[in-house]
């Protein structure tokens, strides 16, 4: 992280992909068994690992069971606001209790902390999910046409990763997420509002395709020179075939590795962005959103910005951790990772 | 243990940098004196004889940037306080505080002009001898320029001057080439303004900050970043867009000080500060010296900041907050609708989410402003108690408007946007489909302003500019004052009844405006029962410095703020 914090994040690929599944330093593999069986085996003895993705899916689960909590316990929605009997006369909000309405106290407008922690989970994980995707989905695409084909094509495609890759990630995010804001996204086939919770998706999927596409277009420029691939070709395979039968499964680990890392940083990105007023749009909560509207309480009501910085600190722990497991269990030598 | 150490780093890292985030801002405001000036004299400054110091800077922290620090443009508090020093007119409001700081007295004008023609004429001369920052001489037809600027960058109070100043409407909309109603002779300084009917309000517009003299050189394009020259006891130096810019004092100026103009003590800085609990602690902990009028104490601070009375004082202004509804489309085109929203305004708790420093109120014309209605609120509403929104969901379902998405346009900053947050909520709540739209502080005006948005409702407010509805009423539900950029009539409404009565009332003089108190009354009252506009209060302005400032001396218009020609460290 740089002084200002608001630099881009960045692939650190301190050793090359591997082709294939290795063993980890002084591992014998068992005869017969399958690269992901041995994977599973790795992780299932990574306890740390997998008591930070429990973690990771508790969070999840609670975060799906929102609606439950906030219908049948809490009896209040995450927008509801009661100005009147849960802020004092300066407009302060009041604590933590310990009522199930009002657990975690209220915030600035005197909405259930809970309850908007548990939506707010729900738009944070659902934008970091939906980022995800498009990233990894967009930067597989390109990656392999760049890579399998070279060229001119390759050309274009790099510079448009390098292009996109010279922003720092806030800006960019910041600049695309207040223009689409005002206008929302019209692209014809889709549209969107400019308070939909997609258009953060979207805007943090496309900031991060660089960063995984650039590191799987330098493993498939390696894998496209090998002989698996010249015999496939022999064989009179389609470049279509040659792509997605054998070079996109040997990509494959890198990619599951990138799914945690990135995942990480999109909630990261989002809560980001939220808070600086260019992501999730108000009211809609997100961890991050939740934090903005704390962060004019301070001091006096400290718990509206820190039980949403604690959640989102814990499942961005529990993402990182497991991730490091995952990748640990399927190549202990690579070193991917994505550093902020 | 080795595996978790970078992810609890990272993750640890996270959180400090989030919290440094929001505490970004608060650490670099400075407040040193690392400038020294000579001591100014002013003949007239009310502030001089308490013997505080009268060199160094001051730092003033604002929750938002002017509008535009080019005067031509700007018609905001922010851009007021500032322009009010740099941009004089013929005239200017006195700089004292309470009721003296709305007396008009001459700037570049030698005296109070004299009025004929029915009132349809005014004339006066110009000092002799002034001259601009720049050492070029103010002439009598700079006046003239200054104004054709201000109408054809957009001003945004404009209509006081098209719908006043014979030919200042077809020069603004392009069809002639200069003011007609305005002759200058640069020989002897006259100045006379032809008016196309008698308008009270007159002279209080030629006091007004973005009517003042600029020389005929000065670019006719917008020039915020590098404001035009003028003449005042300062210049604007340094602006970096949105984040700060310089007050200095012009040392032409107290060679040739206007009396009652105090050529001002201290330099200022200005900083923005958008978030306003960042913006309190600064002056509070004396890393910034003065809290901008226009903000609120939050709600974290209000009670601790209230107890410094050496540095705190709420001051009752007349300023309203209303919520506007635009006419020309669904759901507000319908009468029935409007009255929904008029009913189901929670005001007790847009008071409470405004620190309390709210005053629940019903009628656009502020409590202390000649012509706001005695009478209860129309529709049965209480503006302290709780709304009935049972009846104004009937409304809604009545008026076939039901389901209609609204988009609630609003500002960022604190509480701003929580009362456009309760504002959503309470649409939702009786049957509207409403969704907020933020728009960055320093854009927000400007967007609305500009017609083609036709933002459909959204947070709106109004600080008087001097002493008389006609300012409200000029901008804000006038007919005539719908224009293409520069619109302040957000409900775009263009009602016959409030032209008939406004063409009435415009022409009645403002010291006999008590007279017709009752009409104007009947107005406010017929507005609000139209809905065009719903306020729902009327808010105090903190006045608030950091331990250094001498607060006895610092002067509190009415009308501008803060005076920061008063500034003085003890």
């Amino acid at each position: 992280m740089s002084a200002t914090g608001s630099t881009p994040a960045s692939v650190i690929e301190e050793s090359l992909p591997h082709q294939g599944w290795p063993a980890s330093d002084g591992e014998e593999l068992p005869p017969g068994i399958g690269p992901y069986k041995l994977a599973w085996r790795r992780l299932k003895r990574n306890k740390v690992a997998l008591a930070f993705g429990g973690l990771f899916l508790a969070i999840v689960i609670l975060c799906l069971l929102a609606p439950v909590y906030a219908n049948d316990i809490a009896h209040t929605g995450p927008n509801q606001e009661n100005v009147d009997t849960a802020l004092n006369a300066f407009g302060l909000p009041k604590g933590p209790t310990w009522h199930a309405h009002y657990f975690l106290g209220a915030d600035n407008v005197g909405r259930d902390v809970a309850v908007r922690l548990l939506y707010g989970g729900r738009t944070s994980l659902q934008i970091g999910a939906e980022a995800t995707l498009i990233t990894i989905v967009f930067a597989t695409l390109l990656a392999l046409l760049a890579g399998y084909f070279r060229g001119p094509l390759d050309g274009l495609i790099s510079r448009a990763f390098e292009l996109i890759w010279a922003y720092p990630v806030y800006l960019l995010g910041i600049a695309l997420g207040v223009v689409l804001a005002i206008s929302g996204l019209d692209l014809g086939f889709v549209k969107l509002s400019g308070n939909s919770t997609q258009i953060p998706a979207i805007i943090i999927g496309l900031i991060y395709i660089p960063y995984v596409g650039k590191a799987v277009r330098g493993q498939i420029i390696t894998l496209r020179e090998r002989e698996f691939i010249d015999a496939a070709r022999q064989q009179g395979l389609g470049h279509m075939r040659i792509m997605f039968s054998e070079i996109l499964p040997n990509v494959a680990s890198t990619l599951i590795v990138f799914i945690p890392l990135i995942m990480a940083n999109a909630i990261l990105t989002e809560a980001g962005l939220s808070f600086l007023g260019a992501g999730v749009r108000p009211p809609n909560a997100s961890w991050g959103t939740m934090i903005s509207d704390g962060i004019n309480l301070l001091p006096a009501a400290v718990h509206t910005m820190l039980v949403p910085g604690i959640m989102l600190v814990l499942c961005v722990l529990g993402i990182n951790v497991f991730g490091d497991g995952v990748r640990d269990a399927l190549d202990p030598r690579a070193k991917i990772r994505i550093e902020h | 243990m080795q595996k978790l150490t970078r992810p609890i780093a990272a993750s640890v890292l996270t959180l400090a940098a989030v919290i440094a985030l929001a505490a970004c801002g608060s650490s670099n405001s400075s407040s040193t004196a690392t400038t020294s000036s000579s001591a100014a004299s002013s003949a007239t400054t009310s502030s001089s004889s308490t013997g505080g110091s009268s060199s160094g800077v001051a730092t003033v922290v604002a929750g938002t940037f002017p509008q535009s620090l080019d005067p031509s443009i700007d018609f905001t508090t922010q851009g007021g306080e500032v322009h009010w020093l740099t941009y004089l007119g013929p005239y200017s409001f006195a700089h004292a505080s309470g009721t003296a700081g709305t007396q008009i007295i001459p700037a570049i004008a030698t005296t109070m002009p004299t009025v004929s023609d029915g009132g349809k004429t005014y004339t006066f001369t110009i000092r002799k001898g002034l001259t601009y920052s720049n050492g070029a001489p103010v002439k009598a037809s700079d006046l003239t320029f200054g104004i054709e600027r201000a109408l054809k960058l957009g001003w945004s109070a404009a209509s006081f001057l098209t719908s006043t100043i014979e030919g200042a409407a077809a020069y603004s909309k392009g069809t002639a080439k200069t003011v007609s109603g305005i002759t200058t002779n640069d020989a002897t300084g006259q100045t006379t303004i032809h008016l196309v009917s008698p308008y009270g309000a007159f002279l209080d517009v030629l006091a007004v900050p973005g009517v003042s003299y600029m020389p005929a050189t000065t670019p006719m394009k917008p020039e915020p970043n590098n404001p035009p020259v003028g003449f005042g006891p300062y210049v604007i130096k340094n602006v970096v867009p949105n984040v700060s810019f310089e007050l200095v004092k012009n040392p032409s100026y107290t060679s040739q000080a206007i009396p009652g103009i105090p050529a001002g003590h201290l330099n200022v800085n200005v900083k923005i500060e958008s978030n306003t609990t960042t913006e309190a602690s600064d002056v509070l902990n004396n890393t910034a010296d003065v809290f901008d009028w226009g903000d609120t104490i939050p709600p974290a601070l209000i009670q601790q900041v209230s107890g410094l009375s050496s540095r705190f004082k709420a001051v009752q202004t007349n300023k309203t907050f209303y919520w506007f509804l635009n006419v020309s489309e669904k759901p507000f085109s319908n009468q029935l609708a409007r009255e929904a929203v008029q009913i189901a305004v929670d005001r007790p708790a847009l008071a409470r989410l405004g620190s309390g420093a709210l005053v629940p109120g019903c009628y656009l014309l502020p409590p202390q402003m000649t012509g706001h209605p005695t009478g209860p609120c129309p529709y049965g509403i209480d503006p302290n108690s709780s709304p009935d929104v049972a009846k104004a969901k009937q409304l809604v379902q009545q008026s076939g408007m039901a389901g209609q998405p609204v988009t609630v346009w609003a500002e960022n900053r604190q509480p701003r946007l929580e009362w456009a947050e309760n504002y959503a909520a309470t649409l939702n709540a009786i049957g509207f489909k409403a969704t907020l739209k933020t728009i960055a502080d320093a854009d927000y005006f400007s967007t609305i302003e500009t017609l083609k948005n036709h933002p459909q409702t959204g947070f709106a407010d109004w600080q008087q500019d001097f002493p008389n509805p006609t300012d409200f009423y000029q901008n804000l539900v006038d007919g005539r004052a719908i224009v293409p950029v520069g619109n302040s009539n957000y409900e775009e409404v263009n009602d016959p009844h409030i032209q008939t009565t406004l063409d009435h009332l415009y022409p009645v003089p403002a010291a006999q405006i008590a007279t017709v108190a009752s009409q104007w009354q009947a107005l406010d009252t017929y507005v609000t029962q139209k809905a065009y506009v719903v306020p729902y209060g009327y808010l105090s302005s903190p006045e608030f410095v950091s331990t250094r400032v001498n607060f006895g001396a610092l002067v509190f218009s009415p009308l501008e703020g803060n005076d920061f020609s008063s500034l003085q460290f003890k």
